[in-house]
């Protein structure tokens, strides 16, 4: 199930330049580049002449010419040369895509190219704000991209999967949680109130006493997940709005289809506490991706046994409340935007 | 404090829905609701069952358990 009428990060700014860049979203293989002003395109990677990929091609100014008969295709997704002769014909095209820049990422809208709006780009200003130290990466992952959503709705898990880093077992015991749910939007709050740091937090926050420990995570579908958290020393107010002495953070995923198996996880993490500390960003920074990299792990054994199984019985326990409530809203989404299509397709 | 879920239900404001009550989920398995005790003249006026311990809830609150639990 693939939602098709959204932005998707499709790649890290400085991955897209002047080399084509293959990568398949949503089922489909793109090829992106930039033009000699910097600006970036995205076409479907695959030649109107003989199918070969675009992306195994050069760059002759802001024209791609495919690798196999030098056919070249301007940024519009024209075909305007084809060596030896002088009629091109007028269905030598290939399908373009709206893209945009934010934040550091490029974004690529995969759905009806007339409703693509850049002001709907999901916000993630915390990667490129001075206000903030932030570094961000990529992780392929070989699961369905609704595992990474469940995986990053409900964080018990931070007490059995991440015990080394930002895990520790009062998130699973210990926790008050909330889940406010709007027609298209989840919120899971998480207090742990008078409870030790976890070790990632010892390290970085210096704290030597128990914290009152919060996790806010806002859900935008698709599937992106912004997290808001951090700790103070207990009993200085941070569950009444002072956040005094104690650290604060924020996780930011954005997690893409690549296809129903795999997904492109592109994701940051920001601080806001010595900023411009660049050793202190890094150190934060490896800490979480300890934790993703056993997040990955989770989520592909998750797989295989879907591979085996695609739909066998589960339960659900409380903490899947968040993961619920986000499920339904994307499984609505998807047989609205269904609706359209046939709706349009009939007429 | 142990583990609880509450679960907030932000309605469409273009259904006119106002703010509905929160719903909880305990570690014990129970859901608590927020509602009203029925009074004695409701019971009379209604037929109610004379021995059970009876509230009265939104409408609303059904609809956010029916969407959300």
């Amino acid at each position: 199930m693939f939602l098709r009428n959204y932005w998707y990060v499709a790649a890290s700014a400085s991955e897209v330049g002047r080399k084509p860049l293959a990568r398949m979203i949503l089922g489909e293989p793109i090829v992106f580049f930039r033009t000699e002003d910097g600006t970036p395109v995205a076409f479907e990677d695959r030649c109107a002449h003989r199918h070969l990929p675009l992306s195994m091609g050069k760059l002759i100014g802001d024209r791609l010419q495919c690798h196999y008969h030098g056919l070249q295709f301007d940024r519009a997704g024209q075909c305007v040369r084809i060596p030896g002769q002088e009629q091109i014909p007028p269905n030598a095209k290939v399908k373009t895509f709206p893209v945009a820049e934010r934040h550091g990422w490029v974004w690529i809208w995969m759905g009806e190219a007339a409703l693509a709006d850049p002001a709907e780009i999901t916000d993630f200003h915390w990667l490129d704000d001075p206000n903030w130290g932030a570094k961000a990466s990529y992780l392929h992952v070989k699961a369905n991209w609704q595992l990474v959503v469940d995986n990053l709705l409900d964080l018990t898990h931070l007490a059995f999967v991440h015990e080394t880093t930002i895990g520790n077992a009062a998130l699973a015991e210990h926790a008050t949680v909330k889940v406010t749910r709007a027609p298209n939007n989840v919120v899971v709050t998480r207090w742990i109130i008078d409870q030790p740091a976890p070790p990632t937090f010892v390290k970085v926050g210096g704290f030597t006493g128990n914290v009152d420990r919060w996790q806010i995570i806002d859900f935008v579908p698709p599937a992106f997940l912004r997290l808001d958290v951090g700790a103070t020393p207990t009993g200085t107010g941070a569950p009444q709005g002072k956040r005094i002495g104690g650290i604060t953070m924020r996780n930011l995923n954005a997690i893409t289809p690549e296809t129903e198996k795999t997904s492109h996880y592109f994701w940051g993490q920001a601080h806001d506490f010595d900023v411009n500390n660049a050793a202190l960003t890094e150190k934060i920074f490896e800490q979480i991706q300890t934790a993703f990299y056993e997040d990955v792990a989770v989520f592909s054994a998750q797989q295989r046994n879907l591979d085996i199984n695609p739909n066998p019985p589960q339960i659900d326990i409380n903490a899947d409340t968040g993961v619920i409530q986000a499920r339904r809203i994307l499984d609505r989404l998807h047989g609205e935007e269904q609706a359209a299509l046939h709706a349009s397709a009939a007429v | 404090m142990k583990f609880r879920v509450e679960l907030v239900w932000q309605g469409d404001a273009a259904d006119g829905e106002g703010a509905v009550p929160s719903i909880y989920l305990t570690p014990d398995g129970r859901v608590i609701l927020q509602g009203r005790a029925v009074t004695a003249a409701e019971r009379a006026a209604l037929a109610l069952p004379r021995e059970a311990e009876m509230i009265s809830v939104d409408r609303a609150l059904i609809r956010a358990i029916k969407d959300m639990l």
